[in-house]
């Protein structure tokens, strides 16, 4: 909390600051300052938004975008986790990728586009193979040092307590233990596929990415802005509602 | 211990046990039998090996040599061991009384058996109404009662203690030992304790073990075993308590 103001005093300076950045814009635009063909107008934007949404282009883009967005996110949280986790449990396995992640890792989700493209063609697995990508390496790190953290006086008391198996003890020790860090991983992943996923259909699979090149190839850059800002709503619904889920499952937290 | 208990086969028998790390031993030739319902308390001075000899005791550590024998639990739905660690050590993603089923889990016991088995030890050291609390709304000596109610779920036949009270405050301390001394009547189990509080392990045992350095580069060992010849009840004021603590206190300065 900021010391020395109260909320609805914080509350009045964020929506003074927002206000005002737009009213900035807009006059900037209407008096000359800034050039209107490629600034759009910020009071275009809603009616912009309203013709996509008439059109249904709004709709078709987003559902678009969503599903490879959920492909990409699933497939590379769900192996993320799963082989960060084995990482960190199996020192075999551990030791026999650690190279192969060494180099793999530093690799940008991007530069997989060409063997994308080889391996799936311009079509939506392609994005979500590019988005996935991204996604498993920050599950990947983040299920692997929430493992390798975890106390191993756990552990003990563990099989102090009968609990001697190996898949006992990941489902009683390990999994709970390092579920915060893995559900970070997780957050952290659902913002990375926003970044991924308009990049990856700038090259022509159909989303709010290629939306955004046919409307930038026309200097219409108010439809540009609406997408911006849908990219932002949609990252800021899910952010929210994994807040909400994430709050739940760690509610044993202090 | 009671007379029975001496002709019951024993419950916990250890003979000859080395321990040590990469080649060196640290602690050699201990031997340690147990009956039903025995306290041991085990004392020694610091990092002389007393924790690491409870961990090979109850088979957590293989020890370098010897061997130990702790008979399989009698039915299947009990333990043969459970243990209380120095800290708490609950988990914190489980509920008091997920915590306390921890054990309990995998033995032939239905979900309500279960809850029933943790909610008893629960009662008995006075947590029963926060069993659907999280670890982390309980003090110290509340989570470490948890603790303990965890080890006796499990109905063991040996509870292995690993300095269960040195973390708490002295008041709270206080009245662990003498709740320990209740719980001694009411359960069939052996107990091994580890302290390096002299007076805890003679207000509370009925043999006190003292382990020891020997010579320059020579691994411990069991110096001396006493027997606590006192009733449980204020042995505090009893004429023999501390000549008694006075004795062990000077073997441990011996060695």
């Amino acid at each position: 909390m900021m010391i020395g103001m109260t909320r609805a005093q914080r509350t009045l300076y964020s929506v003074l600051g927002l206000t005002g950045f737009l009213l900035f814009w807009e006059l900037s635009l209407r008096s000359g300052l800034l050039p209107g063909s490629l600034v759009p107008l910020p009071s275009s934007i809603p009616g912009v938004l309203w013709l996509e949404l008439l059109d249904g282009i709004w709709f078709d883009v987003v559902r678009s975008s969503l599903s490879h967005y959920s492909v990409g996110v699933l497939l590379g949280s769900t192996l993320g986790i799963a082989v960060g986790i084995s990482a960190a449990l199996l020192p075999r396995f551990n030791a026999a990728h650690a190279w192969l992640a060494r180099l793999l890792r530093p690799i940008p989700p991007l530069a997989w586009i060409p063997f994308a493209i080889i391996w799936f063609g311009i079509n939506p697995s392609a994005a979500a193979f590019i988005i996935s990508i991204g996604v498993f390496w920050i599950n990947y790190f983040a299920s692997y040092s929430a493992v390798h953290s975890i106390d191993p006086g756990y552990d003990e008391v563990a099989r102090a307590f009968g609990q001697q198996r190996f898949l006992a003890r990941l489902t009683k020790v390990s999994l709970p233990a390092a579920a915060p860090g893995i559900l970070s991983g997780l957050r952290a992943g659902l913002g990375q596929g926003w970044m991924t996923v308009v990049a990856a259909e700038l090259f022509g699979i159909p989303g709010i990415g290629q939306r955004m090149m046919e409307a930038s190839s026309l200097l219409a850059t108010d439809i540009v802005v609406v997408y911006m800002l849908t990219i932002a709503a949609l990252y800021a619904t899910f952010d929210f509602l994994f807040m909400v889920v994430q709050r739940r499952l760690l509610r044993w937290q202090s | 211990m009671t007379d029975t208990s001496m002709t019951m086969h024993p419950v916990l028998s250890a003979r000859n046990v080395s321990l040590g790390f990469d080649g060196t031993t640290v602690l050699a030739g201990v031997d340690l039998t147990l009956h039903p319902q025995e306290f041991v308390a085990v004392v020694g001075a610091s990092g002389v090996g007393k924790s690491t000899l409870l961990r090979a005791l109850a088979g957590l550590l293989a020890p370098q040599s010897g061997r130990v024998d702790i008979p399989a639990a009698i039915t299947p739905d009990t333990r043969a061991w459970s243990m209380v660690f120095q800290a708490p050590r609950l988990f914190p993603w489980r509920r008091v009384r997920g915590n306390v089923e921890l054990g309990l889990e995998g033995l032939s016991l239905s979900k309500a058996e279960r809850r029933r088995r943790a909610l008893e030890p629960l009662a008995l050291v006075g947590l029963d109404e926060f069993a659907e609390r999280w670890p982390h709304t309980l003090s110290g000596g509340q989570q470490q009662r948890v603790g303990i109610a965890r080890a006796l779920a499990v109905q063991p036949r040996v509870l292995f203690m690993d300095e269960p009270f040195s973390a708490l405050d002295a008041i709270t301390r206080r009245r662990l030992q003498q709740e320990l001394v209740e719980l001694r009547r009411r359960t069939e189990a052996a107990i091994v304790f580890i302290t390096h509080d002299i007076e805890e392990a003679v207000l509370l045992a009925d043999r006190v073990m003292v382990l020891g350095n020997g010579e320059m580069d020579q691994p411990a060992r069991v110096v001396e075993t006493l027997e606590v010849d006192m009733p449980l009840d204020d042995r505090r004021d009893h004429p023999e308590f501390a000549p008694l603590v006075q004795r062990v206190e000077t073997i441990i300065g011996n060695h």
